[in-house]
């Protein structure tokens, strides 16, 4: 089985709010000074589902495809040392400032060039916009089945076997392949690299590709070809105020917290 | 350089001059003994038929011994080489002496020194005389006549009952005492051992009563009083009124007796924790020569094979060969903060259940190894890491080096323990969550702190202007990951940097420039991410021509000092406690304001046991008016952990209690009102500790750092 694994490089979402900024005029994040960005952590998880299916079928092969600039390398240099075995990247300034059916459309012409794919699995959503679309997205572009938000992916039955996350449980569906899988954050953490396997990464070629490599027009990918229009960014206003609740015993206390909550449409 | 030899604290560092009394009495002696006649002697090989045959049970025994010796080479054989070993000659023999024979370490229990001493001091004495018999009996040398034969009868006999007052220490506490550690791991050797060494003297005692009182006490009653205790026991005997051939049977059955239960015992060595005898102090020639508080480094990284120890002929022959050393004392376990939890690590057990492993499947990967290589490593069907010492094992050690400290035969725990850890996590990703989130984190972010809200330069807010290091400066002030990214930390690091500035100090901080100099990664056992971050930092001082670095963490000081040597960094390191100090001392800084407080001192591994410094921080206390010193039960080099050493600060503990919060309660006890340390993960520990074994709020011992206290008798309260 041949799965790829779409893994994002985003900024990282545990800067710090003080050093997060936004430039108004571009309407960008400005890169935090000394804080290198990282792997989505969903993307992650991804990689790890794909890796134990790899495990417990012989003969299987999992391909990383990042849609990123140069730094976004080391995202796939990540998942190669939890153990993919190639990784692409799609890396063309072509690309840039496109929205989730773009980056779809770039990764889904990727997936068609490497043609034996048998499986696509993304994470639920990237931690950086938190769209969730392109998993979706790339199903549409390859006329795939798509199962997403998963917490379980063995293989079986018609092809795999998928528990999904529902809002009081999970259910379990079954999808034929070639298919599209998104996987959630309740399927478990991605496992630590081994160092022999990182220093196998570490010598491995991240193979790069441009528009025309995927036979894409320039007018169709990135900024171009967006549908999406960003209107404006800006950092939520940060604040804190304290209030104390009115009352003589706990009991008063309580009950005026409660009518305040309830006045505020918070209960 | 500490040698984990230091005293528990002035005042109890030596244990008194035993051997005083040995060298009076000999004087006295001596002084009586001149007037004693050359005729003065006895017969050699009295009343004994064949006595050849002693001789046949020393080549027995000396070809036991080299079978064992050679056995035991070949088992440590199977490690890898080990650097270093005959550098500093002189000193590693000062350390065989001194560690060695005299034994500094084993009197830092003294019931323990006095009795080992007695029957060391006794086996050894009484060693030579028989030897002198031998010689006198079997060699044309004739010395044991006159003054010295009555000077050598009385040393026989007085290091005779030395050695019976050691047995009886050992027996009480063995059977009478309520005494645990030397039953953690209680075997039947061990009842062999000591009531057979008291069954070799009490019939070496009766042979020569029974030679006495039909020999000397019938011709030469003034010499027999010079074998004092036989002397006594053949008057005892001569109450039973026996024949003259009894009292001769009786001789001559004892004295086989004797030499054949000496010569048993003496084989012991070769099957039993008697070969402690050579070991210990061959083990004190091999202990390392550098810091305590340094792991080493392993070269060439890349090119290994297999990283860390998972399988037992990667550790080196040294390890292996300690291995044997240990004598199951249980000292090690007895101090080890993670047992005293009841957490799932017992040093004693681990080293024991090492050497087992290394008996079961050494003599087999000894044959592989020479045939396949390290084929040889997949010989043993149960793993070394996992089976054998298990997982969670490793992971509860706090790189404390209590056990190191205490071990009365120099066994170094800590390397081996991080060399398995190394294997855990570099060659098997088999890590904790917390841990394991802690190096990702700091591979991504530079610092192990996972969601920290701050910044590395939010503790200058309100600092006004704060010098960036350029290279024009003599210290760099070193702040940390935890000095700026922990909130209760950021008190800390102000402080340091407001007394810097008052001494007058020319230094600078780095800033958004301080990355983690990787003392977390090395020993939660990623020695490969250790050494990026290390060489990364190293490179980055050498490009600011850093000469002197000033820290707030223990850890740091500790990682710059002693092992950024290894990566060609050498700087001159101190902690802020020994510059504090020193300007104090200097008058550059002038504790005026008082805090009148009860202050506990709480010594952090890195600065004290690893590193050596007991006095810089007591000194601060002391020159703080008001501030009145209570010292804990357990202090100096047997302070105990405060349970985050070893990368446990990123760990959920297991077991039945937490080390913090044993160590806590030794601290509410000395009824201070403030716990004071010098390492920021301390001050974390009691943060958390203090109020869970003292839950109300009234009242209630505060942790803080040295530098806090005197922040605040420098420039008064905030
Ligand atoms: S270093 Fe400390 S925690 Fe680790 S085994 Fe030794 S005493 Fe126990
Ligand atoms: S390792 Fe050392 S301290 Fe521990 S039991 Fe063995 S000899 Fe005693």
């Amino acid at each position: 089985m041949h799965i790829v694994v779409c893994a994002k490089q985003i900024p990282d979402p545990e800067t710090p709010p003080s050093a997060f900024r936004i430039d108004a005029a571009s309407n960008k994040v400005v890169p935090a000074q000394g804080i290198a960005p990282v792997l989505s952590q969903f993307d992650g998880i991804a990689a790890e589902a794909a890796l134990r299916i790899k495990e417990a079928n012989a003969g299987s092969k999992v391909t990383v495809i990042s849609l990123g600039a140069d730094s976004a390398a080391s995202a796939i240099k990540q998942v190669l040392a939890m153990g993919a075995d190639e990784g692409v990247l799609l890396n063309d300034p072509a690309f840039e400032d496109g929205d989730s059916y773009t980056t779809a459309k770039t990764l889904a012409a990727a997936i068609k060039k490497l043609g034996d794919v048998d499986a696509v699995f993304c994470g639920r959503q990237a931690a950086d916009w938190d769209m969730g679309q392109v998993g979706l997205l790339i199903a549409e572009e390859m006329g795939w089945p798509v199962s997403i938000i998963a917490k379980g992916v063995t293989t079986g039955g018609a092809g795999l076997q998928i528990q999904r996350v529902v809002e009081d449980g999970y259910e379990t569906v079954e999808t034929p392949l070639p298919a599209v899988v998104t996987v959630s954050n309740e399927f478990g953490e991605p496992r630590y690299p081994k160092l022999p396997q990182i220093m196998a990464a570490a010598k491995k070629t991240v193979t790069q590709w441009k528009t025309a490599d995927l036979g894409l027009d320039a007018g169709e990918v990135g900024a171009a070809g967006a549908r999406l229009k960003l209107e404006k960014l800006s950092t939520p206003p940060r604040g804190g105020a304290v209030e104390l609740m009115p009352g003589d015993s706990p009991e008063e206390q309580a009950a005026a917290l409660v009518a305040k909550l309830r006045a505020d449409k918070i209960i | 350089m500490p040698d984990l030899t230091a005293p528990t604290s002035p005042k109890n560092g030596r244990v008194g001059a035993w051997w005083g009394p040995a060298v009076g009495l000999s004087g006295l002696g001596f002084y009586a003994a001149t007037t004693i006649p050359e005729s003065a002697g006895r017969e050699i090989y009295f009343n004994v038929a064949h006595p050849w045959a002693v001789y046949v049970f020393l080549a027995a025994l000396i070809g036991l011994l080299v079978y064992g010796l050679v056995h035991h080479i070949r088992l440590w054989g199977i490690g890898r080489p080990t650097p270093g070993m005959l550098s500093e000659i002189p000193h590693r023999f000062r350390n065989a002496m001194r560690l060695g024979l005299a034994q500094e370490k084993v009197r830092r229990d003294r019931y323990a020194g006095i009795m080992h001493w007695c029957i060391f001091s006794s086996i050894v004495v009484l060693t030579f005389v028989t030897a002198q018999v031998a010689i006198e009996g079997d060699t044309p040398i004739k010395f044991l006549h006159g003054t010295y034969y009555l000077i050598f009868s009385f040393y026989g006999d007085l290091f005779g009952l030395i050695g019976l007052i050691g047995v009886g220490m050992a027996l009480n506490r063995r059977y009478f005492q309520d005494f645990h550690r030397i039953r953690w791991d209680e075997r039947l050797e061990d009842h062999v051992i000591i009531v057979g060494l008291g069954l070799v003297l009490l019939s070496g005692f009766l042979v020569e009563a029974a030679r006495i009182l039909v020999s000397e006490l019938v011709q030469h009653p003034d010499w027999a009083p010079w074998s004092f205790v036989s002397f006594v026991i053949a008057k005892g005997l001569a109450g039973f009124a026996m024949e003259e051939a009894s009292v001769l049977t009786l001789h001559a059955w004892t004295w086989w007796f004797h030499i054949a239960s000496a010569f048993g015992w003496l084989a012991l060595i070769v099957f039993t924790r008697l070969d402690h005898l050579f070991f210990a102090p061959v083990n004190a020639f091999f202990l390392r020569t550098d810091s305590p508080g340094r792991l080493a480094k392993i070269e060439d990284i890349e090119q290994q094979e297999v990283f860390g120890v998972g399988y037992v002929q990667d550790f080196t022959w040294k390890q292996l060969f300690e291995l044997d050393a240990c004598v199951r004392c249980g000292r090690c376990t007895e101090v080890c903060p993670a047992n005293i939890s009841g957490q799932p690590l017992s040093p004693m057990h681990l080293i024991q259940d090492l050497k087992s492993h290394l008996a079961t499947v050494g003599p087999d990967i000894q044959t592989h190894v020479h045939q396949f290589g390290d084929a040889g490593r997949e010989v043993s069907p149960v793993a070394m890491v996992g089976d054998v010492i298990k997982d969670e094992t490793l992971w509860a050690c706090r790189t404390c080096g209590a056990c190191m400290q205490e071990c009365p035969v120099m066994i170094e725990h800590v390397p081996t323990i991080v060399d398995m850890r190394r294997f855990l996590v570099m060659n098997e990703a088999r890590i904790p969550a917390t841990a394991q989130s802690a190096l990702e984190n700091l591979e991504s972010r530079g610092h192990p702190w996972r969601g920290t809200a701050l910044e590395r330069t939010t503790w200058m807010e309100g600092l006004g202007e704060v010098p960036i290091f350029d290279g024009s400066q003599e210290y760099l002030y070193w702040v940390g990951c935890s000095g700026s990214l922990v909130e209760r930390n950021l008190p800390i690091t102000k402080a340091v940097f407001r007394l810097l500035g008052e001494s007058g100090a020319s230094f600078g901080v780095l800033g958004q420039e301080e990355t983690c100099n990787g003392d977390p990664a090395r020993r939660l056992g990623n020695e490969y991410l250790y050494q990026i971050l290390a060489q990364q930092l190293v490179e980055t001082f050498k490009s600011k021509n850093v000469q002197r670095v000033i820290t707030n963490c223990p850890h740091c000081f500790n990682t710059f000092k002693n092992e950024y040597p290894q990566f060609d960094g050498n700087f001159e390191v101190l902690h802020h406690t020994e510059f504090l100090s020193g300007a104090l001392k200097t008058g550059k800084l002038k504790a005026t304001h008082a805090v009148s407080a009860d202050v506990t001192y709480h010594d952090s591994c890195y600065l004290g046991r690893l590193n050596g410094q007991y006095d810089a921080p007591r000194q601060i206390i002391e020159m703080v008016p008001g501030a009145n010193l209570l010292e804990m039960q357990r202090n100096f080099s047997k302070g105990l952990c405060c349970g985050a050493g070893g990368g446990n600060m990123w760990q959920e503990e297991i077991g039945e209690r937490r080390v913090n919060h044993v160590r806590s309660e030794e601290a509410v006890r000395t009824g201070a009102s403030q716990v004071i340390s010098n390492c920021p993960f301390c001050i974390q520990m009691f943060e958390d500790g203090v109020p869970a074994v003292h839950p109300e709020e009234e009242g209630r011992m505060r942790p803080f750092d040295i530098a806090e206290l005197l922040e605040e008798s420098v420039f008064g309260k905030r």
